[in-house]
């Protein structure tokens, strides 16, 4: 049944991407696609490091100046060979940004970001909302990149702490290159944070910092 | 004197005869007498023919013979006479200079400018849009006369014109009616008419005025030494793509370095290397490939320009086209004439 089910549903995609309208292809700005993750995490010390992978589904609509882009990422991390750590954990990022374009290449972004660690006490689960710049270049045609940086605001943690004004920092790369006249979108996003937090036991702030590297690669269909 | 005069007569009777023969068998005696130089008998035989029935033709041949042989006896003032009368008859009548001895062509011209006659009256084959064009009409008339020339064979005369003339005259008529419009097609005759006093002579030209559509123009589908230019260019290659991506790149990677938290160790750049990686393949690969067609501004407002222009054309053309459909193509074609009554 699962076999068959799965034929149907690879069948419906070769109709839709066959059949729908290059044109009409051509006049949307959405498009829907699942993501291969891979990322580096840090936290507290260079002594807690942890790599993985995992995967997610990403999508994306643009109306005239705005544009949303939203995914769901579940990674697995582990610690690597000659980390203190001890337990893998996974960890479930949900990112959501809002665009808007201002002139030229560049664009205002805000949107959040909500990480959720899994057994909880193995990492700081992150809660926060960003904003920052996106400047974004057609270097050919179906071919587009785009350069994003910001900050978190508001940050939250499972095991609390603060972080400054300015200490929470993320930056962004991305890519997109568009195959079969539009239809597919080969995507790679690559996404650094970093977070300047602090914990205050008594004894006076103490730096907890987080760090996280990671790098996707998706298909979409595009609309 | 005597053997040029006798060459004179034997080219010139033929030319002046052309293909009708004489009927009269006196006057046919009389011109063998002339052609044998034998004046006294042509003479005679000349003034007897006169005499009897003749046709205008032969009446015409006999002053002829009369006139040459005055000629050939040296009175000239019997000559001219003579060939007054020939003119009456005959007023298209042409000498040929080259064939014809300066003797008798002197007296033909002192004929020619004693008596009134209309000759040579020419009307022009032609076609022409109705009041756009005109109908040119020449005549000669071979005495200072008062000369009117007139239309006549539909419901009223035109009278085209009203000249005291001498010699050569020309006309243009644009064969309108006095309301303007085109004269009706049929058959029509120009009348000159010359007058001197109690003395007067007219010559008719029969015509065929006949009417058509007038052709319209066809609309343009290009203006005449103007093409199109492509709205799109393909820019030249450029490694721009890849030196943006480059830039990018590096942006992303001292980006990661630069912001990585000093006591979390050295910061991992395998993802930023991926991601910046295979940016920097699609730049390469966009800079190998042709560039994408761009829009070439100039040359969308110079193809906006020629359509306009073209529409505007048109639009001329068709204004043009539907007065065209209102106006009538005329033909004016002479035809064969009777000759000059006096």
């Amino acid at each position: 049944m699962n076999r068959r089910l799965g034929g149907w549903a690879v069948s419906a995609m070769a109709v839709v991407l066959t059949a729908y309208p290059a044109n009409r292809l051509s006049a949307q700005h959405g498009s829907v696609g699942v993501q291969l993750a891979f990322g580096d995490y840090r936290e507290v010390s260079s002594d807690l490091h942890y790599r993985g992978g995992g995967g997610g589904v990403a999508a994306s609509f643009t109306y005239k100046k705005l544009g949303i882009e939203g995914s769901v990422l579940g990674l697995t991390y582990d610690p690597v060979a000659g980390s203190s750590a001890t337990a893998s954990f996974k960890a479930t990022q949900l990112d959501v940004r809002v665009r808007y374009y201002i002139a030229g290449p560049v664009s205002a972004e805000v949107g959040f970001v909500n990480r959720k660690m899994k057994p909880e006490f193995e990492a700081q689960s992150v809660g926060a909302v960003r904003a920052g710049a996106r400047m974004s270049y057609p270097l050919g045609p179906g071919v587009n990149m785009g350069l994003r940086a910001g900050m978190l605001f508001g940050s939250k943690f499972s095991g609390g702490g603060t972080v400054s004004g300015v200490g929470a920092l993320e930056l962004g790369l991305n890519m997109a290159v568009d195959a079969l006249r539009g239809r597919l979108r080969l995507t790679g996003d690559y996404d650094f944070q970093r977070i300047a937090r602090t914990t205050n036991g008594g004894g006076g702030d103490v730096p907890v910092p987080i760090q996280q590297a990671m790098g996707r690669i998706g298909l979409a269909v595009a609309f | 004197m005597r053997h040029s005069l006798l060459l004179v007569s034997a080219l010139l009777v033929p030319a002046v005869v052309g293909a009708q023969d004489v009927q009269n068998a006196t006057l046919r005696r009389a011109r063998a007498a002339y052609d044998n130089l034998d004046y006294r008998q042509a003479l005679s035989l000349a003034q007897t023919a006169q005499r009897e029935r003749l046709n205008g033709f032969d009446r015409a041949r006999a002053y002829e013979v009369l006139a040459l042989t005055y000629s050939a006896m040296d009175s000239i003032l019997k000559a001219v006479g003579a060939f007054k009368e020939v003119i009456l008859l005959e007023p298209e009548l042409e000498l040929d200079p080259n064939r014809t001895s300066p003797k008798v062509l002197s007296a033909f011209q002192v004929a020619l400018t004693q008596v009134l006659v209309v000759r040579q009256l020419r009307v022009d084959s032609t076609d022409f849009v109705g009041g756009q064009g005109a109908v040119a009409i020449r005549y000669t008339v071979t005495q200072p006369a008062r000369v009117v020339t007139r239309v006549t064979g539909g419901q009223a005369p035109i009278k085209l014109d009203s000249v005291a003339a001498n010699g050569q005259v020309n006309l243009r008529w644009p064969a309108r009616l006095a309301s303007g419009d085109p004269i009706p097609p049929g058959t029509y005759t120009v009348v000159v008419e010359a007058t001197v006093g109690q003395n007067s002579f007219s010559a008719s030209q029969p015509i065929r005025v006949t009417h058509g559509a007038v052709d319209t123009l066809p609309l343009l589908v290009s203006l005449p030494g103007y093409e199109y230019l492509p709205e799109t260019e393909v820019p030249p290659k450029s490694w721009k793509p890849m030196g943006l991506a480059l830039v990018y790149s590096g942006i992303a990677i001292a980006g990661t370095s630069a912001l990585s938290q000093g006591d979390l160790g050295s910061a991992s750049l395998r993802e930023a290397g991926v991601i910046g990686g295979g940016l920097m393949v699609a730049g390469f690969v966009v800079m190998l490939r042709k560039p994408a067609p761009q829009p070439a501004r100039g040359n969308i407002l110079y193809n906006r320009l020629l359509r306009e222009q073209l529409t505007r054309r048109n639009a001329e053309i068709a204004q043009d086209n539907v007065r065209r459909r209102q106006q009538v193509a005329l033909r004016v074609v002479p035809l064969p004439r009777a000759g000059g009554v006096r």
